[in-house]
């Protein structure tokens, strides 16, 4: 019987490129060849990490663009749907100004790279930015894990420029989870101290929710919606 | 009201091309001075325990003083509804952030300097205005030497800055002004920050 591989499974490369991300290209390259289940997998899997042990300065600004890309374009889709639109101005305002915020902030980290910026990836946030209230939801739970991202990569920083521009950034992604928190009555400044997240952590929330696809949404309003 | 650091609001960030050049190139040439001149931040200096101590004395310093306010502002009776239910939380969360401070410095913690809150305190109009100074100059003042502190403390202190910019956030959006009105926040020198505290009366 023949064995089956990781690389058999695997041929669009999703689920290398994920691990690729969690355990490094080296382990990732290793694992296409081995066979699934077998001793040399799973010890390859267990060991400590090197890709979350060894977080560079570039991997953190490539992971910021994707994710503030993702913030901006869920803000920037919601107005074009008309969702910020149908809003109180209260909410119209708080929307606007986050999004016009994550925009400033994907150009900024655009300048940063140059030209290692990785193409656009394709989003679709179906459902979630096509009425008021799951907007609000889901803008308040990105907010605030914008802020556990930022507040965890900052000591992975090697570059103090670098680090002293995040902080920069962090301090108005928290100012938005606040605003947004009390836009749905939530407590603005709920502990002393916020909850950091690594940035293995934060891509894994991100890949869970589906909202980056690999091609581009068919209709401007409505279903089919990609699921990844 | 506008806090210290709303003077350089929308300043182009010049200082992407040196990032830039330091990541693409591998090499973290000296630019700090690029980052400066934006933000009024104070130099990057070298990361040292004993610049820990001293940034971490000045943060102490920013958070004695807000925990000192709202505790005070509470202690009045002159607050009510939102504004009492803001204070109260932020007065004990500032008391956590002082607590954690003086715990890292052990013996090397300043002496508490003393108080006087009385004019900003006389309505609650006057502890609205002052409480959003008072955030925004912290926040300020964290901006500008948080990345000059070793990455061991970075980490605590990254997550006790973004409560106090939800904190800046929250009084800003009770006094109906933008809780966020910039993309990024400007930094401002630590001696700046200490010497406005004085000349309002509020440390002496």
């Amino acid at each position: 019987m023949t064995e089956l591989t990781f690389d058999a499974l695997d041929r669009d490369e999703a689920l290398t490129e994920a691990i690729g991300e969690l355990f490094g290209s080296t382990r990732a390259r290793f694992l296409r060849t081995a066979t699934l289940g077998s001793a040399a997998m799973l010890s390859t899997l267990m060991a400590p990490s090197e890709a979350a042990a060894k977080v560079s300065d570039l991997d953190i600004l490539i992971f910021g663009l994707r994710f503030e890309r993702l913030q901006a374009t869920f803000y920037t889709q919601a107005e074009e749907l008309g969702t910020i639109g149908r809003m109180s101005a209260a909410k119209q305002e708080w929307a606007r100004t986050l999004g016009a915020h994550e925009r400033a902030h994907v150009r900024i980290i655009k300048q940063v790279l140059g030209p290692k910026v990785e193409p656009r990836p394709f989003f679709d946030f179906g459902e979630d930015n096509e009425t008021g209230a799951a907007f609000t939801r889901t803008a308040v739970a990105m907010e605030d894990l914008t802020v556990a991202l930022l507040t965890g990569v900052m000591p992975k920083v090697r570059d103090r420029r670098l680090a002293a521009a995040l902080f920069g950034l962090l301090t108005v992604e928290a100012r938005h989870a606040a605003w947004a928190r009390n836009i749905v009555g939530a407590a603005p400044a709920a502990q002393a101290f916020d909850e950091p997240r690594t940035l293995q952590s934060v891509q894994g929330a991100v890949a869970r929710t589906r909202f980056v696809v690999r091609q581009p949404r068919t209709s401007a309003k409505r279903r089919p919606r990609f699921t990844g | 009201m506008d806090g210290p650091g709303r003077s350089s609001a929308g300043s182009g960030w010049t200082r992407a091309r040196l990032l830039r050049a330091a990541i693409g190139g591998g090499a973290m040439v000296a630019g700090g001075a690029a980052i400066a001149a934006r933000t009024d931040g104070d130099s990057l200096a070298a990361q040292s325990k004993d610049a820990d101590a001293e940034i971490l004395n000045f943060f102490l310093l920013l958070e004695v003083v807000q925990e000192g306010f709202y505790r005070e502002a509470v202690r009045t009776g002159r607050l009510n509804g939102d504004l009492l239910t803001f204070a109260q939380t932020v007065g004990e969360q500032e008391s956590e952030h002082v607590a954690f401070l003086a715990e890292r410095l052990g013996g090397r913690a300043d002496a508490r300097p003393t108080l006087n809150f009385e004019d900003a305190l006389s309505t609650p109009d006057r502890f609205r205005e002052t409480a959003i100074e008072l955030e925004e100059a912290a926040l300020a003042g964290y901006v500008g030497q948080g990345a000059n502190l070793t990455r061991d403390m970075v980490r605590p202190v990254a997550t006790l800055v973004s409560v106090e910019a939800r904190q800046a956030a929250w009084v800003r959006d009770l006094a109906g002004v933008s809780p966020a009105p910039r993309a990024a926040d400007p930094a401002r020198k630590a001696d700046r920050v200490v010497a406005d505290l004085r000349e309002r009366g509020f440390v002496s």
